[in-house]
């Protein structure tokens, strides 16, 4: 058996375009129609008029000669109409067919025509070059649609590749500072015949530090990129449990750096998502609290719920964030102060991680900040089901921390519905 | 010759500094673009290594600000450090008047051998030799002979030595010496310049017949052209 399409692919392709096709089916159409009126015209006539008459013979004289009465030979030469009218009628349609080829190969291709473009343009659409559009000019019929959702669409993956390429470039620039340094050092100590083990151990020292960065990095973006991946486990998740997990391992690194770690986790708060994900957006608000807090300073972790939203908040009473550089927090590779969180580890992505799985958890992660007082993270996601017991009501830590003399009422910061709610 | 090595990553910048010190060079670091024109409008540097990406003012606007400082102090010649790849960000960084880029991670001997090659396009050579009478010296090996004879000098002398031979004939003071040779680490009060000269001019005189640095009273000293 011959696989579909195998016999097209012997016409030419002008015979396997739409155009002809619609040009025979436009010209069949007519045709039809054409045979159709004057067939049924044909018809009517032809039963209005009886058979052709018979004439009577008269003989005279010697001679005959068929007679007609009036009548009769109106008939006759009705009849003659009629087979004149069927002659040009088959010619008339002759000619209509040929007239309709015409016309309908002339119309489909200016119907088409659109089609055309949108091809041309997407042909000429590399990878790399995803700026061009279509841009179709015209009535907003079906085919503008089309160019237009082709637009939206190319639009979308523009701003996608470019997000991509940007952070590729960014990846790159982070990771090629400190194979630099790596790779400096021992060129310089390899170089250096004379070097003393102490030279040689500050060498190793740096290669250490270089490399455990280059290590979080991978790590940062491995996370970055399977959140990305359409493969998530998803499981209903008790968020206190993972909240106070997050929480144990920066008591001590707490501790050492004389901060508070105050924790108000409410229980029974369920969501459905990935726990270690969860966990790890947690962790990294809690590690830039925790990193970036003043010596002797109070940060505070809660978790509850309101209205169908779970919320995590993490507030420090740190340096705080200019408004300016609020919305760029999120940004992969922002940093606030580059050199200071480099050399403290920061690897510029821990905030984009969170907002990144809070995102694909449905949620949302917001910040509210003001300089010299503090900021507060929250995440606010999605619960389960609807709570069973009462409503849980904890209000946010950092509401309170924000609560300093310049700031408004701390009523007015007592939940983070302060927040625009998602 | 002097170094400006401005590089935010510190591990990185003392690397540098210190393998470049070892070829005889007097290295400045600045960890930021401010430090770096702080510096470079105190110092007179030859050779600036600069990383593009800085906090505060960034590499290009160093750049810029350098080449129109506008005084009569030549512009050091500019060596791109930069970690991204991209042509564009070259492009950008040369067409506001960096003489040469690097991408990180670089091997070290490739910077020093593009600081070597920017260094000699101010004396107009195109080589790693230089030769004046019958003194060369080969800035690549760090090989310094007289007549043929190799000359046991210390980093120091040899880059004193590679000073004078880049500026044959010319009068050189000791202000020049100091600016050039050593980093911002030398004590202007001491007589640092005046005893290495004379080590050198000993170590010179040693190995041939004359003293091809000539004393100009009042002045500085001179290497004579065509000895």
């Amino acid at each position: 058996m011959k696989p579909p399409g195998a016999f097209d692919h012997r016409l030419p392709e002008w015979m396997r375009s739409i155009r002809f096709r619609y040009t025979l089916m436009y010209s069949a159409v007519l045709f039809g129609l054409g045979a159709l009126v004057v067939g049924g015209l044909y018809l009517i006539l032809s039963r209005s008029l009886r058979g052709e008459p018979n004439p009577s013979t008269l003989c005279r004289y010697g001679t005959c000669m068929d007679v007609f009465t009036v009548n009769q030979f109106r008939e006759l030469v009705h009849t003659r109409t009629l087979e004149k009218l069927r002659m040009y009628s088959f010619d008339a349609l002759a000619v209509l067919f040929v007239a309709s080829l015409g016309v309908g190969w002339v119309i489909a291709g200016r119907v088409l025509a659109p089609i055309g473009r949108i091809t041309a343009v997407a042909r000429e659409i590399q990878a790399t070059d995803l700026s061009r559009r279509i841009k179709l000019y015209g009535p907003d019929d079906e085919l503008k649609q089309l160019a237009d959702t082709f637009d939206a669409m190319l639009a979308r993956l523009d701003a996608a590749f470019a997000a991509q390429q940007q952070f590729v470039a960014d990846a790159s620039h982070e990771l090629r500072n400190p194979l630099a340094i790596i790779r400096t050092n021992v060129d310089v100590a390899l170089a250096d015949p004379r070097a003393d083990p102490e030279d040689l151990r500050n060498a190793f020292s740096v290669v250490r530090r270089a490399s455990d960065r280059m290590a979080r990095l991978v790590d940062d973006m491995l996370a970055l990129a399977r959140r990305q991946a359409p493969e998530v486990h998803n499981e209903p998740v008790d968020l206190g449990v993972v909240v106070a997990e997050a929480s144990e391992e920066f008591v001590a690194p707490a501790e050492t750096r004389g901060i508070v770690l105050d924790r108000a986790i409410a229980p029974g708060v369920t969501v459905i998502g990935d726990r270690d994900a969860l966990k790890r957006a947690v962790a990294n608000l809690l590690e830039n609290a925790v990193r970036l807090a003043p010596a002797g300073s109070r940060v505070r972790l809660a978790l509850g719920s309101e209205k169908g939203m779970a919320w995590v908040a993490v507030s420090d009473e740190g340096p705080g964030i200019r408004p300016e550089d609020q919305p760029k927090v999120f940004d992969r590779f922002w940093r606030a102060d580059k050199a200071r969180s480099r050399a403290d580890g920061g690897t510029g992505l821990g905030l984009a991680i969170v907002k990144e799985i809070a995102e694909s958890h449905g949620g949302e992660v917001q910040l509210q900040s003001r300089v010299g007082v503090g900021s507060t993270f929250a995440i606010w996601l999605p619960v389960a089901a609807p709570a069973a017991g009462p409503p849980v009501r904890v209000g946010p830590p950092g509401a309170r921390a924000l609560a300093s003399p310049s700031a408004p009422a701390p009523e007015r910061l007592q939940r983070p519905d302060d927040f625009s709610r998602p | 010759m002097r170094v400006l090595v401005v590089e935010d990553e510190t591990d990185l910048a003392d690397a540098v500094a210190r393998g470049l010190r070892r070829e005889g060079y007097a290295v400045d670091v600045a960890y930021d673009g401010d430090d770096a024109l702080d510096k470079a409008a105190v110092n007179a540097y030859d050779v600036v290594c600069l990383d593009l990406n800085l906090p505060g003012t960034d590499g290009i606007e160093v750049v810029r600000q350098l080449r129109t400082a506008g005084d009569a102090r030549p512009v050091p010649r500019v060596l791109m450090l930069t970690a991204r790849d991209r042509p564009v960000d070259r492009v950008t960084g040369l067409d506001e008047g960096a003489d040469d880029y690097l991408v990180k991670p670089f091997d070290f001997d490739e910077l020093k051998a593009r600081v070597r090659a920017l260094l000699r396009r101010d004396a107009g050579r195109s080589g790693a030799l230089l030769r004046v009478g019958d003194l060369d010296l080969d800035t690549a090996r760090h090989q310094a002979l007289r007549g043929g004879r190799a000359l046991p000098l210390t980093p120091k002398e040899f880059a004193l030595l590679r000073y004078f031979m880049s500026r044959p004939g010319q009068v050189l003071s000791q202000e020049d010496l100091l600016e050039h040779v050593w980093d911002e680490h030398a004590d202007p009060f001491t007589n640092t310049v005046r005893v290495t000269v004379m080590t050198l001019r000993r170590k010179l005189a040693d190995a041939g017949d004359d003293q091809p640095i000539e004393t100009v009273v009042g002045r500085g000293y001179r290497l004579r052209e065509g000895s």
